[in-house]
């Protein structure tokens, strides 16, 4: 999967100059959408900051052409985990917090700036900088189809992870149906107004059964 | 549009301008036209269903304003406009302010991918139907902004709704799309829609059927299972009647709208009947062949195409006008279904709505996405994948096994589900029955 | 299905219950709203059949109204002679819940004493609850519920309703509600004739109808024309010269002529049965001049007082015709009731009082006819 490729479809230079701003556009609007989640204090906004971030992100891999995994990440973290976690939210807590720094912030801080520097400094030294753009004009452009790759790799190389993720959804799928299907006696519930009202009329019903069993006995 | 575009610009005024500007010019023209039409027909599309359930109801509806009521839409608009703007003082004036704008965006979004006629559809994606349907899930945020924003309690519980409600009708949704997309092997809808070319039989299954436009899914048994459980979950998903639970004005006022007015609450009913028309449009795009009908693939094969450069002009314009006429026409069919369902039955209870989406849709899906399975196997497979037995037959009698084969699997699947749900819900009310017997030994 | 009952045809639905499939429910759900759907394309007016609409578009077409729909009282007057019913009475005004009736009396000019009219006539429409009370209650028939409901107006003050405003002929009214009209016209009619008598000028008249205040104007000016002696006379008219009071003679005689006419009302019944009979047409002349001897009576009555030479001789001459003619009616009532057998036990009484009162009036005319030849 050539996901990488700027490709350039008119083989003109403004394409990429307008492709690099959107592409800082993106990027600027996911590091601050980044961290308005971590500073904003209020957790419902941090959420939908979130949310604006997740999107942000797809509108980065459809700049990629990864248009399968830009929808894919709409559907799946804009579409449900967000939602997953604004039910969350709005299902356990009251949704202002307190700012909580412990008196050694500043060891977490340089705790998570090494980590994040072990991870980036071999990257940032092992790079080639400078690249030469392709020039010329290009060539047709192969054609990308990231369902069909995605599809080949899975019922190929991948295709125990694939089965196995696939059972799992499956049986999580159906495990939800059985659990739907869940006797409703179990279940505390209160009662509809009918059936309260059917309740109101059998328990006078009883009630003068039993004060005529009464009076036959007198 | 774009090579309209350029044989203006480039060949009739011979300016010469960069490609990448006759391609901004021709999305900017697109997108315009479209948000022009959207909002525009979306009016239509409310004075379409107040008339049409006002004959239901043995009414006729309004026709005061203009003939035959023609512009009492347009009166509306103007009352919604002039209307004061309200926001609760309690309410988070931001996400309040938001939340329309991120519940109409993907609605329009949508259209990005929708054919209106041969060759007329903005972007041809590859991913056409999972984009649809990955925009349309973004809304549900907008919802639940818009439900949290407004600090009122109906405002919460209908969001509540109204996102459990997107989110468990999605899944029918995709499921039953999914045993379509087995069947056509691709998740493009142009090439959705020119899989239904045919007569009852797709070209593409038995290739000496005459093209009439009308190999449409929905005759096949797979089609038909995947419209029914897609067009319920439709209705469930444009919070439509028996499905409006999120607005339910009976029990929570407005829903997630209550604390909205003026424009704003404009905005949320526009994005609805804009969401209505979508999915109206993809159901007839998807089970009934969008644009395609007799006529519109002769006469599009007539017409200047890539692929058919030397075609005339005239062409185009008929192919257009045609496809475009049999699209909205089932569009706008599938609509008065919707109305007609609204007049016929009374909104469901959230945990009715839970059982049936759960308990009856999804089971339904997946035997149907089984279906689809045997139908690619037994139409398209050969000894290369592993099925040597069906290599001597007919294209025609491949067909007819899997049609009988689905057929047999699906209607099994309808009426033992249907028994199993019904079975399920007596003894859910006989257990009803005991609670109540028990609570009234009690007392 | 229809059944017919004794309250009128009964519509049983035939729901088409049995045994269903699953699913197929729903789709009888959606056959019966097609059917209402398809049927909503003719229109359904004789509501026998549930199919069809029922709309009626309402500026364009209106249901008619029921006779005794009532929204907002009016005043009726006579087509005929342009005489309004009121008699400003007050009663409407006493029992009107929301008191948005306010009525002035009519007095005459002349002598200042109160006129059975009303001069003006105010309903607040505007607070007006419709409840019609009024017109219940108006012992001349002469308020009226009106069947208008359209109303609405962007002026508040518009709906305070003047008499010129709620004056409505009665030929309007017989329009919107004939049989409720029907059962009261006898008796409004006589009323407004009673009433018509006591209204001097042109008090009592519907303001709007000009022409008919013009000939009434003229049938008085006719009628003071035809007094010359009242004209001769330095007093500017005879109507106009101030009141006197009446001398005791001329109140019997007034008495008289009323009882008398009163007299052969109760005596009429009886002629009917009787095979020796009062013509009607006697009763009614015998009633004419005992009314003709009053109004002589009256005539005559201010006339000594102020002018020396008042009453004309043939007024005279009529006074003593009509005491003369109202005696012989008298009497042959008195002889009515003789002849027959079966005549009640009342009429012989009565008889005997128009006796009396016939001889009475007559000596008054007598005395009068006297007074004037000695003056």
């Amino acid at each position: 999967m050539a996901l990488i490729l700027l490709r350039r479809p008119y083989g003109w230079e403004p394409m990429d100059l307008l492709i690099q701003i959107i592409f800082g556009l993106l990027a600027a609007l996911i590091i601050g959408a980044a961290m308005m989640v971590v500073t904003v204090r209020n957790v419902i906004h941090a959420a939908l900051w979130l949310i604006a971030s997740f999107f942000a992100v797809a509108a980065l891999y459809l700049t990629l052409e990864a248009e399968f995994i830009a929808i894919v990440q709409v559907l799946v973290y804009v579409g449900a985990i967000s939602i997953l976690i604004l039910f969350a939210i709005m299902l356990t807590r009251s949704s202002e917090g307190e700012r909580l720094l412990t008196k050694h912030w500043w060891a977490a801080a340089l705790i998570s700036l090494g980590l994040f520097g072990a991870v980036l400094l071999p990257t940032l030294i092992g790079h080639t900088w400078n690249i030469p753009l392709p020039t010329g004009p290009v060539d047709a452009p192969e054609t990308l189809s990231g369902v069909e790759d995605i599809g080949r790799g899975f019922v190929n190389e991948f295709v125990i992870h694939f089965e196995v993720a696939g059972i799992l959804l499956t049986v999580a799928l159906i495990g939800a149906i059985v659990i739907a299907f869940e006797e409703r006696s179990r279940r505390r519930r209160v009662l509809t107004l009918s059936e309260e009202h059917i309740l109101r009329q059998r328990q006078q019903a009883t009630a003068e059964r039993v004060s005529a069993v009464a009076d036959a006995a007198d | 549009m774009q090579d309209v575009v350029n044989q203006v610009i480039n060949t009739s005024f011979g300016w010469g301008w960069p490609s990448w500007a006759i391609a901004l010019i021709g999305y900017l023209i697109v997108a315009a036209l479209l948000f022009g039409i959207a909002p525009f027909q979306m009016l239509f599309l409310t004075l379409y269903e107040r008339r049409a359930i006002a004959r239901m109801q043995d009414r006729i509806g309004p026709n005061r304003v203009g003939p035959e009521g023609m512009f009492q839409p347009l009166a509306d608009g103007v009352k919604i406009f002039t209307k004061e703007d309200i926001v609760p003082t309690a309410a988070d004036q931001w996400v309040h302010f938001i939340a329309p704008c991120v519940v109409v965006a993907p609605t329009m979004f949508m259209f990005a991918v929708l054919p209106w006629g041969p060759g007329m559809v903005p972007v041809d994606m590859n991913l056409g139907l999972l984009f649809f349907f990955a925009i349309s899930s973004v809304s549900a945020v907008g919802l639940m902004m818009a439900g949290w924003a407004s600090s009122n309690k109906f405002a919460l519980v209908g969001a509540m709704r109204a996102v459990a409600q997107m989110v468990s009708y999605e899944i029918p949704a995709v499921l039953s799309l999914l045993a379509i997309v087995l069947v056509t092997g691709s998740l493009s809808i142009v090439e959705l829609i020119n899989y239904q070319g045919g007569l009852f039989i797709s070209t593409r299954d038995v290739a000496s059927v005459p093209d009439w436009g009308l190999g449409w899914f929905i005759f096949s048994p797979v089609g038909f299972l995947a419209f029914i459980a897609f067009f319920i979950a439709a209705l469930a998903e444009g919070e439509r009647t028996p499905f409006d639970i999120p607005e339910a004005d009976s029990e929570i006022v407005a829903g997630y709208m209550t604390e909205y007015s003026g424009m704003k609450f404009g905005l949320f009913y526009l994005a609805q009947y804009v969401l209505n028309f979508l999915l109206c449009a993809i159901t007839s795009i998807i089970f009934f062949g969008g644009w395609q009908g007799p006529g519109v693939g002769w006469l599009y094969a007539q017409a200047i195409t890539p692929v058919n450069p030397q075609g005339g002009w005239v062409f185009n314009v008929l192919a257009g006008v045609l496809g475009v006429f049999y699209f909205l026409t089932k569009t706008y069919g599938f609509f008065f279904v919707m109305v007609w369902i609204r007049g016929a039955y009374a909104r469901l209870r959230i945990d009715q709505l839970m059982d049936f989406g759960w308990k009856f849709l999804i089971p339904l899906t997946l035997v149907n996405i089984f279906s689809a399975a045997i139908w690619v196997g037994l139409t398209k497979w050969g000894a290369a994948d592993g099925l040597a037995f069906v290599e001597g037959w007919s294209p025609l009698v491949r067909w007819a096994a899997a049609f009988g084969v689905t057929l047999a699997l699906n209607l099994g699947a309808y009426l033992f589900l249907a028994r199993i749900f019904a079975q399920s819900q007596d003894e859910r009310a006989r257990q009803d029955d005991d609670v109540l017997e028990q609570l009234t030994n009690v007392a | 299905m229809t059944t017919e009952t004794q309250h009128g045809s009964v519509i049983v639905m035939d729901r088409r219950r049995g045994k269903l499939r699953a699913g197929q429910g729903l789709l009888q759900g959606l056959r019966v709203v097609w059917d209402h759907w398809a049927g909503s394309f003719r229109k359904n007016d004789n509501f026998s059949k549930i199919h069809g609409t029922f709309t009626v578009e309402y500026p364009e077409e209106r249901l008619p109204m029921p006779q005794a729909y009532r929204n907002m009282p009016v005043l009726l007057f006579d087509d005929e002679s342009g005489h309004e019913l009121c008699t400003g009475c007050y009663q409407c005004q006493r029992i009107c819940p929301p008191q948005v009736i306010h009525i002035t009396q009519a007095k005459d000019p002349v002598t200042g004493k109160m006129v059975p009219a009303a001069t003006e006539f105010i309903i607040e429409y505007d607070a007006c609850m419709s409840c019609g009370f009024c017109a219940e209650v108006c012992p001349f028939d002469s308020i009226k519920m009106d069947h208008v409901y359209e109303l609405s107006t962007a002026n508040r003050a518009s709906l305070t309703m003047r008499k010129a405003q709620l004056n409505r002929s009665i030929s309007y009214y017989t329009g919107i509600a004939p049989g409720l009209w029907a059962e009261v016209q006898a008796g409004a009619m006589k009323k407004l004739q009673g009433s018509i008598k006591r209204r001097p000028d042109v008090i009592g008249l519907a303001a709007s109808l000009t022409e008919k205040i013009k000939a009434r104007r003229l049938e008085l000016a006719a009628a003071a024309a035809a007094a010359p002696a009242a004209a001769a006379v330095s007093a500017p008219a005879a109507p106009a010269a101030p009141a006197a009071k009446l001398t005791p003679e001329e109140k019997a005689a007034k008495l008289a002529a009323m009882k008398a006419a009163n007299a052969n009302k109760g005596a009429a019944p009886a002629p009917a049965e009787a095979p020796v009979a009062l013509s009607p047409a006697d009763a009614k002349a015998a009633k004419l001049a005992a009314i003709k001897a009053a109004n002589a009576n009256k005539g005559a009555a201010p006339a000594p007082a102020e002018a020396p030479v008042a009453l004309s001789p043939a007024d005279a001459k009529a006074a003593k015709l009509a005491a003369i003619k109202a005696a012989n009616a008298a009497k042959q009532a008195e002889a009515a009731p003789v002849s027959v057998e079966t005549a009640v036990a009342t009429a012989p009484l009565d008889a005997k009082a128009a006796r009396l009162a016939a001889i009475k009036a007559a000596n008054a005319a007598k005395l009068a006819a006297e007074q004037g030849n000695n003056e």
